[in-house]
């Protein structure tokens, strides 16, 4: 445990109160004089194109304020995501809105419009679309590959015997849309003792943010007011005037808290361009609410994986060579990019000697997908884990030793161009985790109970954990209080508060005197990363620093130009700033403060400096005048790659008869650097477990081949864990070792919480099944029960989006 | 496709005398509802793929309520909470299988405003269906879930007619097991139905899970003393343990001589339209001795006749499995 | 009051579900309106004498048309039970009972046209100019059978080929020992299936109002008596029909 004033000290952070007294608003709780209440016409068809729409059923409606649809909001070039279409790519893609005076009437009024829709082909399987005169999920093509030398459609197709390969576990020899490798692949599995080969399925699955999407905006002197459901605040700012059509000035955004965003919200979705829209053509406030069904559909999900691996393994259980193919789930907006971040993990926590990715994007006409907790990373933790087990076995070697012997380090080096890491500490983390989980002792399984057999797993979750450039904002007033401008976003994880602790730390000031300024752009925040990727504790740590440290240096200039001698003569404690050798020589920060406002320029926010962002510059514009402020753009220096790292392992009983299995204990261990804020990290480490534990036997996307229909829109259907599914104690820890990079040692942990957890639970359940690996997830109790009693499973191999 | 969430106009009324509400129950027949805890009711009708005209809310009538002990046994009036049912030491010393049965429905936040009536009349589950697809149940001319692609984990492996739902109740079969009746009135009858004739499937009706007809009230649910005591047997395999519908559920209701198998009542749950009765396991259960052989003897009967879907075989060996599971000693 | 019953599906369609059953309604009432009046009429004209049933006997029916005949009354009656009692409220199984008897019921139809084919009878059906005329012409008397009856025929083979033929259809997708039911055809040919299968139905449930009635009618009974026992009497003959346009052999 560190010696810091707040960074590692549990506090309470100032949203807390709101969300368990109620108080709390979300942006569906925010009303306006004249406000209209919109609600949502979206597409029945997975493909299809708007022929005709017949609002002649709202004649003489009461109520009935306006309708929107495409022809009223700007177009948008396939495959992104527009506000409103007249080609709806899948079922839920928005097609018009209606506004009315309640919400109800605008419920009747939707009832009464008749869309007329000519359907397409469509595609809700990759592999459907992928092979010979197999539907395109777009007229474009079927494989959209982003990449930075150019991006664009492709249509690729595999002949049916090259499909037939592939499903059967075959290197698939299809033509493919991205490669990257490095080392000597060929001799890596010329080298192996050992070499496993598996095909495998991730099966994509919806955010499921408890707040659906809601937006609420109006026009008030050419700026729009926007009240969102937003997981990021400042980085959503450009993307919302773009949406718009307008300048970042003239929106301000109010976003106070967020009901769950998990990737979904990170930046300015369409649909949160809607009211303002809406608005503009009828002269009202809009609010728009979606349901819960809609918030399935357009609310974003996990890019599903089909793919293969060849790992080649040497007699000491190093990995010489890894060869990762994917298809990826891409929905029909072609977002993702998890493919290659999956290889990435591969690389970064198995660190292989020779790999070689190669990625496959392929679009359907399912929910548009988006980067969920650990994107890539995740799947193939899950996917990883077992498969680990399995040379283990074929090694004779323990399952944490193999894990150990791969593990990442401080000297590893990562990633196609084998990048340095900042630091890594998994074995620490394998140690540590081991030691508490008892796993030595937990090897030495009891014997079967009846029909229930014990199974034990370790999984490793990673997710790159930080960034660089962005800019922090501290404020000292005349009355002595430090503001902390945060322009992070509230997701939920407190890293909005937990990050501007590292500036209460810098200026030595108690965490009573300081006031969190957030929420609204009318706040004046500062230029912030998005609330997402793992990334806010070791990027906002940093660019709070530089501003708590521009302060700091301003407090002592002022001193300096008060009572004479250099800055560097100057200290601060106590909320005062004092010579080093005559105390008497001291002003408080209050007084600083005034004096600031009456020096004026960079002191008091008159000047700025040149590099900090357009948004962190009208922040700085607005405070003017108001105290000392400390601003600036971190450019600390950062090299290499930033490791959010966690493991975890699991006991599991598992009923042969009835493929279900309890949790009889979970040890999850972070290695994110230096721990800020413990109850904070034991939230994120307990939530990442229980939603790793979804993803490993419950959730999944289910559609109908035949229709298109997803099967799964609500929380009932979509099978997350509840609290009688759950270990009623998640014990966990944290490796605590500071990162060199990071100011107070930090790195983030978000994701790799996740990622742990689903591969501890693929490994427990592989374990329990004398090794037998479902290359699947997730493993629902059917494909237990049909595998114990020696039935094949209903689905074809590679086979996804089913039950 | 529009999609709503906001109650829709509807009449409710909240009538807290029996006769009044089998009045309303006659006047508003096919185009009324009747409300017990709500909890299948408010998705149906905010989903609007249900369009009543009127809501008869039964929760104020003190006559639907309550647990009485009667010469024959027991009665549970209709209105009664599963909570309620879960908690009567009566029920629970003498009738376990159905507090069993009742303290596995949904979760604890439905179970303490479901109702045991609502428990026994729902819906069926199948998700093409609550999707406001125009299938056979909800009175059109095909099933979706019966397609040779279609998506059918969780539907039935015996008595499908043209509709491949399944019961979804967790009660039901603890209620055909221990033989009870339902007491159904109208305003100018009462008919006592026994359960296993309640339960209609989709051969007979293929709109309506129960013989229950538009006008018609469950009142109460009567059981007969003759299983009081007896060894009982329930279980049921969701994909969670809370919330989640029975894939494969099991009530058994078992005389026993020592360890010698008499008369017994194998049901079984989510596999067929209403509480599937396993006649074959039963007949050949008599004479047996709990036993893992004898288990596995009858768990081989358990599936005879079924007729599996592409996505559903699963539901054979678990429904073997808690046969077995039932015959251990 | 709509012929046919529609509903909008979840992909903004409306399909076609069949026939509103409300038409079996206007149907019935129609047919018995009809009789109602028919009979009043009947009761208001001066009462004729009736031929004898005594004195010889001609072969109006012989077993096998006789057999067919109750034969297909039979099944008809199960498929109308089957098929409308549970619209109209009484259920129970019915679909298993239904289908097998739309199977005899095929079968015997089948039967009943190939013999019709291979045997002169299909011209006693026939409708000429001459059965036009019949209405017209107090002093023309029919052939074998009457213009009303000839018209009765027509009217039921139609119905009757589009019930079996929309019917095997909708047999076709359901579950059976042979096939298991399928979702071959999309709901919008499967709502032109059972609007035909609904129609017919209705109107041969009309047409058999119309049929039971001429047949128990006091100065038709004879032929009833006749599709029992086959025959009727020289004098029947006479007062009916038109001995050159059909000259039946003696009965036994």
């Amino acid at each position: 445990m560190s010696n810091y004033k707040h960074i590692g000290k549990d506090f309470t952070p100032p949203d807390l109160l709101g969300k368990v007294t109620g108080k709390a608003r979300f942006a569906e709780d925010f009303r306006a004089d004249g406000m209209v209440y919109a609600r949502l016409y979206t597409s029945p068809m997975a493909n299809g194109r708007v022929t005709n729409i017949d609002t002649s059923g709202l004649d003489g409606m009461t109520g009935v304020i306006g309708v929107i649809t495409a022809d009223d909001v700007p177009a948008v070039e396939a495959p992104n995501a527009a506000i409103l279409t007249n080609r709806p790519t899948f079922i839920g893609d928005p097609i018009l809105a209606v506004a009315a005076e309640d919400e109800k009437t605008a419920e009747d009024a939707l009832a009464r419009i008749k869309v007329s829709i000519e359907p397409l082909p469509f595609a809700v399987d990759p592999l459907d679309s992928l092979v010979t005169g197999g539907p395109n999920a777009r007229e474009e093509g079927n494989v959209f590959a982003r990449s930075s030398e150019g991006s664009g459609f492709r249509t690729i197709k595999w002949t049916p015997e090259q499909i037939a390969e592939f499903r059967a576990g075959k290197e698939p020899t299809g033509e493919f849309a991205s490669e990257w490798s490095y080392g000597d692949l060929a001799r890596g599995f010329a080298d192996a003792a050992v070499i496993i080969e598996e095909p495998f399925v991730t099966t994509g699955y919806a955010h499921m943010s408890m707040e659906p999407r809601t937006a609420m905006a109006y026009w008030q002197n050419g700026t729009c007011f926007v009240y969102g459901s937003a997981q990021s605040q400042s980085f959503w700012m450009p993307g919302l005037a773009r949406l718009l059509e307008v300048e970042q000035k003239d929106v301000v955004l109010i976003s106070e808290y967020t009901g769950g965003g998990f990737g979904s919200k990170i930046g300015a979705y369409p649909l949160a361009g809607l009211p303002g829209w809406f608005s503009r053509k009828i002269g009202r406030p809009v609010q728009l609410r979606i349901t819960r069904e809609q918030e399935y559909y357009i609310g974003s999900a996990r890019v599903g994986f089909q793919g293969w691996m060849k790992l080649g393994f040497a007699a000491n259980g190093r990995i010489t060579a890894a060869d990762v193919f994917i298809v990826e789930d891409i929905g029909p907006n072609a977002t993702g990019g998890d493919g290659s971040s999956a290889g990435g993990a591969v690389s970064l926590v198995y660190d292989p000697e020779a790999m070689r990715f190669r990625g496959l994007p392929v679009m359907t006409n399912t929910t548009p997908r988006g980067a969920q907790r650990g994107p890539g990373q995740n799947q193939i933790a899950a996917i990883m884990a077992p498969i680990m087990d399995k040379a283990a076995r074929e090694l004779n070697m323990d399952r944490v030793e193999i894990r150990k012997v791969n593990a990442t380090s401080n000297d590893t080096t990562v990633y196609e161009d084998q990048e340095p890491v900042t630091s890594a500490y998994m074995n620490e983390a394998l140690d540590m985790g081991a030691k508490m989980f008892g796993w030595e002792t937990r090897r030495n399984k009891p014997p079967r109970r009846g029909s229930k057999v014990r199974g034990i797993g370790v999984g490793q979750g990673y997710h790159s954990a930080g960034a660089t450039g962005y800019d922090g904002l501290v404020r000292i007033t005349p009355d002595g209080r430090i503001h902390l401008h945060s322009g992070v976003g509230n997701l939920g994880t407190y890293s909005y508060a937990s990050t501007t602790r590292a500036a209460a730390e810098v200026l030595k000031c108690d965490w009573e005197d300081c006031v969190i300024h957030r929420g609204s752009t009318e706040e004046n925040l500062p230029w912030s990363s998005y609330q997402a990727g793992s990334n806010t504790s070791f990027t906002h740590q940093r660019a709070n620093y530089v501003a708590a440290l521009d302060a700091v240096d301003k407090l002592k200039q002022i001193a300096a130009q008060s009572f004479g001698g250099g800055a560097d003569e100057y200290d601060i404690d106590g909320k005062r700033v004092f010579h080093v050798e005559d105390s008497s020589r001291s002003m408080s920060y209050a007084e600083a403060a005034l004096q600031a406002i009456a020096l004026g320029g960079s002191y008091s926010g008159q000047t700025w400096p040149e590099d900090i962002h357009e948004v962190t510059q009208r922040a700085v514009q607005n405070l003017a005048g108001s105290g000392l402020i400390g601003v600036a753009k971190d450019k600390l220096p950062q090299n290499g790659v930033i490791p959010g790292l966690a493991v975890a392992f699991t006991e599991i009983e598992l009923d042969l008869d009835t493929g279900k299995y309890e949790i009889l204990d979970y040890v999850g261990i972070a290695e994110c650097g230096t721990v800020v804020h413990p109850q904070g990290l034991a939230a994120q480490m307990a939530g990442g477990a229980v939603w790793g534990m979804g993803m490993a036997c419950l959730e999944r996307h289910v559609y109908d081949p035949h229709n298109g229909l997803p099967a799964n829109i609500g929380f009932h259907q979509c099978g997350i864990p509840t609290y009688l599914d759950t270990p009623l104690h998640v014990r966990t820890g944290a490796v605590d070792l500071p990162d060199p990079q990071s100011p107070f040692g930090a790195r983030g942990i978000g994701e790799p919480a996740m990622g742990c957890s689903v591969a501890a639970l693929t490994s427990a359940i592989a374990d329990a099944l004398d090794g037998h690996i479902f290359n699947r997830t997730p493993v629902s109790r059917d494909m237990i029960v049909n595998h114990v009693a020696g039935r094949g499973q209903s689905f074809q191999t590679l086979q996804t989006n089913n039950f | 496709m529009a999609s709503f969430d906001v109650m829709p106009d509807t009449h409710l009324y909240q009538p807290v005398e029996l006769a009044d509400a089998l009045e309303l129950a006659a006047r508003h027949g096919e185009r009324g509802w009747l409300l017990g805890g709500g909890q299948d009711t408010y998705g149906w009708l905010k989903d609007r793929a249900k369009n009543p005209q009127a809501m008869i809310d039964l929760n104020g009538i003190a006559a639907l309520k309550g647990i009485r002990e009667t010469a024959g046994g027991i009665e549970i009036g209709a209105a009664t909470t599963l909570r309620d049912v879960i908690r009567n030491p009566t029920i629970r010393n003498n009738y376990g299988l159905l507090s069993d049965a009742a303290s596995r429905v949904a979760s604890p936040q439905i179970r303490n405003v479901g109702t045991v009536g609502g428990n026994l009349v729902q819906d069926a589950r199948c998700w093409y269906y609550r999707r406001g697809l125009s299938c056979y149940r909800a009175g059109g001319n095909i099933c979706y879930a019966d397609g040779p692609d279609a998506m059918n984990r969780e539907h039935c492996l015996f008595e499908a007619s043209r509709c491949v739902a399944v019961s979804p109740s967790d009660t039901a079969t603890a209620m055909v097991a221990l033989e009870a009746s339902m007491v159904a009135a109208s305003l100018d009858n009462e008919r006592i139905i026994p359960a296993d004739k309640f339960f209609v499937g989709p051969d007979t009706h293929i709109t309506r899970m129960t013989s229950l007809k538009p006008g018609e009230i469950l009142t109460a649910v009567r059981i007969p003393a003759k299983w009081s005591g007896k060894r009982f047997y329930f279980e049921k395999v969701a994909d969670r343990d809370v919330w989640d519908f029975a894939l494969v559920s099991i009530a058994v209701a078992m005389e026993l001589d020592g360890d010698t198998v008499g008369e017994t009542r194998f049901v079984c749950g989510g596999v067929a339209a209403t509480p599937y009765r396993l006649r074959d396991v039963e007949r050949a259960a008599r004479g047996k001795t709990l036993s893992e052989d004898s288990g596995n003897e009858l768990a081989a009967l358990a599936t005879r006749g079924a007729k599996p879907l592409k996505y559903n075989h699963f539901k054979l060996p678990l429904m073997e499995n808690l046969v077995r599971r039932a015959m251990r000693g | 009051m709509d012929i046919a019953e529609f509903k909008r599906d979840v992909w903004g369609r409306e399909v076609l579900l069949g026939v509103s059953w409300d038409l079996l309604w206007v149907i019935l009432i129609a047919a018995f309106l009809f009789i109602a009046i028919h009979a009043l009429i009947k009761a208001a004209e001066k009462r004729r004498q009736s031929p004898t049933a005594d004195g010889p006997r001609v072969l109006r029916h012989d077993a096998l048309d006789r057999t067919f005949h109750w034969i297909m009354a039979i099944t008809v009656v199960v498929l109308l039970v089957t098929g409308i009692l549970p619209i109209i409220g009484v259920n129970f199984a019915w679909l298993t009972i239904h289908w097998i008897a739309g199977l005899v019921f095929t079968a015997v139809i089948l039967f009943h046209i190939v013999r019709s084919l291979f045997r002169k009878s299909l011209k006693s059906m026939w409708i000429s100019l001459r059965d036009l005329r019949e209405p017209f012409d107090a002093a023309q008397k029919p052939g074998k059978y009457s213009l009303a009856q000839k018209s009765m025929h027509a009217g039921v083979t139609v119905l009757t080929l589009v019930v079996i033929v929309s019917g095997l259809v909708l047999f076709a997708v359901i579950d059976t020992p042979w096939w298991d039911r399928s979702n071959a055809l999309s709901e919008a040919a499967l709502g032109w299936m059972f609007f035909l299968h609904g129609l017919s139905t209705v109107l041969l449930v009309g047409m058999i109002a119309l049929h039971i009635y001429f047949g128990v009618r006091p100065e038709k009974l004879f032929y009833l008596r006749a599709m029992i026992k086959g025959w009727i009497s020289k004098d029947e003959l006479v007062a009916n029909h038109d001995p050159e346009q059909w000259n039946p052999g003696e009965s036994s």
